[in-house]
């Protein structure tokens, strides 16, 4: 499953990542590997973008974003 | 080593405290720039240690140093060109294991690095503890623990730059085992040492890492280098397939993974987290501030707070200021050369409008020092990002970004706003498309130099209604906007790079006093330098043109006879008293001015013994004039008397010349001439004027309004426009307004457009785009309410209607980068690395 | 005039700080010694203040005088008796008051 499919308060782990190029980059770079620890926090108040905790901090992302991130529970 | 100073470069993640640990070891000695040619500040300190200089370079943040943004590039690009003698890896301690990514990185780049573990008092109070000595062994490079916003550490880092700096190792010993992938690494290697240079000046296995990643840096150096970089390059494609094939994974992902795994292993083994999941204070706080009801109010609640502080507050201090700025112009008059009676010589002429338009701005600078500091204290509080958390659905709709919100409301977004601040805060916007089109619509909200207009054409024109019509003129800004933005996201800026989203959300901070003064005396300190400078040049240019060419012999003529009459009529009054033969014609402009002049000495003074001294000492300057202008002896009131006259007929004459210096002159003539295109807006030559006199400071519009209608007896601006333009109609009216709402940037904020967007380029497109639209639509309100037939006021809200229309469905049209869906890939990562 | 305080209160009413900062009002008042007082007024901005309301008010609030700056964003008026205050009224937010014991001569 994808991370935009999960609602908030559910926790997971990271399987892989569907992005390439920028966005794909970007991802690896602020801490999505394989084996993360991934929390969801909360959506916007406009439901988009949606919260997340990684691994002791917090990052915010889209959920177009979020569907190239492949998670298991 | 001796005497040889020392570069250093700071480098680290957004949110480590970097920039407290540059105050930190530079204390106030800072210079702020920009790196040639781009818009990423670039900030130098210094410090003397044990006789040397030892320079500081304060990299910006960044994640990693890929080459997919600019300030990587630019962070890349000094450490491998400039060469420092250290690198302070400044990183956040509480948060290791992600900080370690960015260092295994500089430790492959062979950078002579320092770890320095920042922010250690947030670690402890975390509970969380690190093995500083294991991570010195694992990682071969010195660890200096601080705690920077307390001020703690700075001898023990000063101390750990000066021995490396003394002692640099050359072993560079740290590798990262990429498994499989090294022997494609080893093939690269072998090829690209084949270039003597390439391989001395750059660490060869870094490079052949990055190639494998795909760097489009790497390749560029390698290109400007190698004798056969073509065949590299062929090569490095070749390696990624063939390892694509055998390991399943891309390249670059399996290089990110391989790092990640090594750094999880690393604070895995030094550092020790409870187990017992505390709530931080910044998350409780977030549970309020990113609430789904509670979120926007506090948004707006803040958005309110910034705003009454800065422009209320800013206000009443620019008014206790401004006696400065007044002095300033008491001086320039009393030391230029003397007025004279129909006008002055040029160099007066001239120098007092100068000083008048310099002031002008100056008079901005309390609210802009607020302004700065309370932005100051936005971003370092760490609320923006929750702004662009809340809001980012909105404007993304539009092609903005949700951190444009705060560059808008500075911009004025309902009545009160200045561009310049403005555009100046869109620097913190990550996506340049985004940051640009909101360089593009800052200029159109509502700046306050242009509600002395919207006030005189309402109070002239829609008196009745003038509740609704201010409500109006200040909410379409927004509909016409946002659409406008979203159209040059479209069309124009569609070539930009557009950024994803991604972005980290830090904990709550509690800015310093002092840093947050110093970033905005930064900043003022800017807008003095780049922006006063031109304003006083483009004054003195605007001034030609509504100056000259000036009166015709025969005006002149005219002016002299009302003059001459005036005098006569003193003359007269002179010889009938004990004065006769001691007031000479020549006295008669010399008297009025000395009065101006003991006006101007005692402008503010409230203490009757203090204005005594000062009349004590014009007194004994000039007894004669003196005793006219102070009504001394029954002499001295009867020429009093006759003074006034005098003085009257002065006013008038100067009044009335400069009336008409302004229609004849080159201004006057580019109003004519454009009268033709500006007719379907409904503007004549006067009204063009007016505006092209804006275009140098939009407060200009209505002092030159003011200029225009000469004045007479005792009405108002709006009664004489009234009167002045028989003809014109709530129509007019409002095509004016909103002509003026569009109208380009004035030049200060043209300036700093230039600046933001780092190219003359932009600036001068943002000048045609508002001068078209702005013209576009007072024609089509004009021309389109007279065809129709509608009243001014039916006109207003059928165009508004239309601007919210505009606003719905351009919110309806997806944004090019949501039609592009990143290329999704099926191959699935069989590496675990936690 | 009055038309146009309504419009002012009006926006301020309904705008938030709705204020013209660069608009500052300013005035200064002259005592003539010929038993008038003069006050000159303008804008920080270089606008005009012909037209705007002057207003001549006694100790107590009430007031002594009604009258409006001339072309030459000036006016004139006899010195009252007692203890008076001027103030400059170019609308909600553009005021400007001085107390008649600052004006000297």
């Amino acid at each position: 499953m994808t991370l935009n499919e999960l609602t908030p308060g559910t926790a997971c782990s990271m399987a892989d990542l569907t992005a390439d190029g920028p966005l794909g980059q970007r991802l690896m770079d602020l801490g999505f590997y394989p084996g993360a620890r991934i929390e969801i926090v909360r959506n916007a108040p406009l439901v988009d973008p949606v919260e997340l905790r990684l691994d002791g901090y917090h990052v915010s992302i889209r959920h177009s974003e979020a569907k190239h991130i492949e998670v298991e529970l | 080593m001796g005497s040889r100073n020392l570069l250093v470069a700071l480098a680290g993640q957004p949110n480590c405290g970097k920039s407290t640990v540059f105050n930190l070891l530079t204390g106030a000695r800072q210079h702020v720039a920009n790196y040639p040619g781009v818009t990423v500040e670039k900030k130098t300190g210094a410090y003397a240690d044990e006789g040397r200089r030892v320079e500081l370079v304060d990299l910006p943040g960044t994640y990693s140093l890929t080459s997919y943004s600019l300030e990587e590039r630019v962070a890349r690009d000094f450490l491998l060109g400039d060469n420092p003698d250290v690198v302070i890896d400044v990183a956040d301690a509480s948060n290791l294991k992600r900080n370690l990514y960015l260092l295994v990185q500089l430790l492959e780049m062979e950078a002579p690095v320092i770890l320095n573990l920042n922010m250690m008092d947030v670690a402890e109070r975390r509970g969380q503890t690190i093995d500083i000595a294991g991570l010195r062994e694992i990682l071969g490079v010195p660890v200096v623990p601080t705690k920077a916003k307390k001020g703690e550490g700075r001898e023990a880092l000063r101390e750990a730059i000066r021995s490396l700096a003394d002692a640099p190792s050359h072993e560079h010993a740290f590798r990262i085992d990429y498994g499989p992938m090294e022997r494609y690494i080893a093939e690269l290697e072998e090829k690209l040492c084949e270039d003597p240079v390439l391989s001395i000046r750059y660490p060869v296995r870094w490079v052949a890492i990055k190639l494998l990643e795909n760097d489009e840096g790497a390749a560029e150096l390698l290109a400007a280098s190698h004798p056969e970089a073509d065949l590299v390059m062929t090569l490095a494609e070749s390696c990624r397939e063939r390892f694509r094939e055998e390991a399943g994974n891309a390249a670059e992902r399996h290089i990110a993974f391989t790092r990640h795994g090594l750094c999880a292993r690393m604070a895995g083994r030094t550092v020790t987290i409870p187990t017992d999941n505390r709530r931080s204070l910044s998350d409780l706080a977030d549970r309020y501030v990113c609430n789904r009801f509670l979120g926007p109010v506090i948004l707006v609640a803040i958005l309110m707070v910034l705003y009454q502080v800065a422009i209320v507050f800013g206000n009443w201090l620019a008014l206790q200021v401004w006696p400065l700025w007044g002095a300033l112009e008491n001086f320039a008059a009393d030391v230029l050369p003397a007025a004279g009676f129909i006008d002055d010589p040029l160099l007066r002429a001239l120098g007092l409008w100068v000083v008048k338009s310099t002031t002008a701005i100056l008079n901005y600078l309390p609210i802009f020092l607020l302004l700065f500091a309370l932005i100051a204290v936005l971003e370092d509080s760490g609320y923006m990002p929750r702004m662009a958390f809340i809001l980012d659905r909105l404007f993304r709709r539009f092609g903005l970004h949700g951190q444009s919100t705060l560059p808008m409301i500075l911009g004025g977004v309902y009545v009160g706003g200045c561009a310049i601040p403005g555009v100046m805060a869109t620097k913190a916007i990550p996506d340049e498309r985004a940051r640009l089109a909101t360089i593009m619509i800052v200029p159109m909200m509502n700046c306050l130099a242009k509600v002395p207009l919207y006030l005189i054409l309402i109070g002239a024109y829609f008196a009745d209604t003038g509740g609704f019509a201010m409500f109006f003129i200040a909410t379409v800004t927004l509909f016409m906007a946002l659409p406008v933005a979203k159209l040059l996201t479209l069309t124009v800026l569609r070539k930009q790079p557009s950024a994803p989203f991604i972005m980290e959300m830090p904990p709550y901070h509690l800015p310093t006093v002092t840093g947050v003064m110093r970033r905005a005396f930064e900043r003022v300190w800017l807008f003095l330098k780049k922006i006063v400078t031109v304003v006083a040049a483009v004054a003195v240019v605007v001034f030609v043109l509504i100056n000259y060419p000036g009166l015709t012999e025969n005006r002149r003529a005219h002016y002299q006879a009302m003059q001459d009459k005036s005098l006569d009529a003193f003359m007269s009054a002179v010889d009938k008293t004990g004065y006769q033969g001691r007031i000479s014609r020549d006295d008669v402009l010399s008297i009025i001015l000395f009065n101006e002049s003991l006006k101007r000495a005692k402008q503010g003074v409230t203490d009757q013994t203090e204005s005594n001294v000062i009349n004590a000492r014009f007194e004994a300057d000039n007894p004669v004039y003196y005793a006219v202008v102070k009504r001394v002896g029954k002499d001295g009131k009867a020429l009093n008397r006759a003074l006034k006259k005098v003085d009257r007929v002065r006013k008038k004459v100067r009044r009335e010349a400069r009336a008409e210096r302004f229609e004849t002159s080159f201004l006057g003539i580019m109003g004519r001439a454009l009268e033709p295109v500006t007719q379907w807006a409904g503007f004549n030559w006067r009204i063009n004027i007016a505006l092209l006199s804006a275009f140098a400071a939009k407060e200009n519009s209505a002092a030159t309004l003011g200029s225009i209608y000469g004045i007479d007896g005792g009405q108002s601006v709006q009664e004489s426009m009234k009167a002045g333009e028989a003809g014109f109609t709530a129509l007019h009216a409002l095509a004016l307004m909103l002509f003026m709402a569009l109208y380009p940037p004035c030049v200060p904020t043209s300036i700093m457009v230039r600046h933001q967007s780092n190219s003359t380029k932009w600036m001068l497109f943002s000048i045609v785009y508002q001068t078209l639209l702005g013209l576009f639509v007072a024609s089509l309100v004009f021309t389109g309410g007279k065809i129709l037939g509608l009243s001014g006021f039916q006109t207003m809200w059928a165009f508004y209607g239309l601007c919210v229309a505009a606003t719905l469905v351009m919110a309806l049209i997806p944004t090019p980068e949501e039609t592009e869906v990143a290329p999704l890939i099926n191959a699935s990562c069989k590496e675990h690395c936690s | 005039m009055k038309k146009l305080m309504i419009v002012l209160t009006l926006a301020a009413m309904t705008a938030f700080a709705g204020q013209a900062f660069a608009h500052s009002p300013l005035m200064s008042c002259f005592d003539n010694g010929d038993g008038t007082v003069t006050c000159e007024g303008g804008f920080s901005d270089g606008s005009s203040a012909a037209g705007v309301s002057i207003h001549v008010t006694d100790g107590d609030g009430k007031s002594v005088l009604e009258t409006k700056m001339n072309e030459d964003s000036e006016c004139t008026f006899d010195k009252p008796e007692a203890a008076y205050s001027v103030m400059f009224d170019a609308g909600e937010g553009h005021q400007v008051k001085i107390d008649g014991a600052d004006i000297v001569e």
